[in-house]
């Protein structure tokens, strides 16, 4: 998995208008992907890492933690407005990433409007695989120039 | 099983530190080798006031409360084999950066059941955790659902 980005991270807030749109392919995600966002998050939920439990619980394999690729689709967010210009952040789970699959990250402007004198952003936000499945349907707000 | 009698039921407060190693290696899970995440001078460089943190940064707190996730899903009642993370939402008010040391306070706020799309109960947990950075401020509000499914 690699999706490093040259850009470099804002800092200051970003001008963004409606209609901006950020989309970006991650991927393929593994197991090994998986077992190293275990170490880093310290979420050890074996329905992750372990083949045999996660059958047993009536999974086909393991799968990749929510977490994951909302982490994903979070730096991505934060690569885009400034890790610092984001004020919420929420995401819904609608489906499972499995092993090989291949993601799309999406970021869209909704609407740029003022809240107490401070120019803000509505943004609109998804993880998509390449079945055309939604993984994640998300929203963000974040400060903008 | 968990049910309605969960609802306000406060669980231990954890205090864990935001330390960079622990954040190069989130920035890296993700994918990227930016050292913004992790080297104060490429953070300082790039115009930032410390090394700034992720958005989802508070996942780290699973390293420190005891049993990590699946001590979580066991001090509120319900069955790992069952458990899912449904839906996240966070709210910002004071940026977390390396070397913050947070301490969170979680309480159970909602407990309700319905039916699954494919038949069996289906009972959804609201938790809702405030972060609090070592100067008091609070840092990062959270409310994560996770669902139950059915036996």
């Amino acid at each position: 998995m690699s999706a490093t980005d040259t850009a470099v991270v804002p800092a200051a807030p970003v001008a963004l208008l409606e209609g901006d749109t950020l989309s970006l392919k991650v991927g393929p995600l593994g197991r090994t992907d998986f077992v190293r966002y275990a170490g880093a998050s310290g979420d050890f939920h074996p329905l992750h890492h372990d083949e045999v439990y996660a059958r047993e619980a009536g999974f086909p394999s393991v799968f990749g933690m929510g977490m994951l690729h909302g982490g994903i689709l979070g730096l991505h967010l934060a690569r885009w407005v400034g890790p610092v210009n984001i004020r919420t952040f929420s995401i819904r789970f609608t489906g499972q990433v499995w092993p090989g699959d291949e993601l799309e990250v999406t970021a869209q402007v909704e609407r740029v409007h003022e809240i107490e004198g401070v120019r803000v952003a509505d943004l609109r936000l998804a993880v998509t695989r390449q079945t055309g499945d939604e993984a994640i349907r998300g929203s963000a707000v974040a400060v903008v120039a | 099983m968990i049910d309605q009698s969960a609802v306000g039921t406060e669980l231990a407060p954890v205090s864990f530190p935001i330390d960079r190693s622990k954040l190069a290696e989130l920035a890296k899970s993700f994918g990227d080798d930016d050292p913004v995440w992790w080297d104060p001078d490429a953070a300082q460089t790039a115009g930032f006031d410390g090394i700034p943190a992720t958005p989802t940064v508070t996942v780290l707190i699973s390293h420190w409360r005891s049993g990590g996730v699946t001590g979580l899903t066991q001090a509120i009642g319900a069955d790992l084999a069952r458990v899912l993370h449904g839906e996240v939402a966070w709210e910002y008010l004071a940026p977390v950066r390396a070397g913050d040391e947070l301490t969170a306070r979680q309480v159970i706020k909602d407990v309700s059941t319905r039916e699954g799309r494919r038949g069996g109960a289906m009972t959804f947990i609201t938790i809702d955790t405030e972060f609090t950075n070592q100067r008091g401020e609070l840092a990062v509000r959270r409310t994560d659902t996770l669902i139950e499914r059915g036996a």
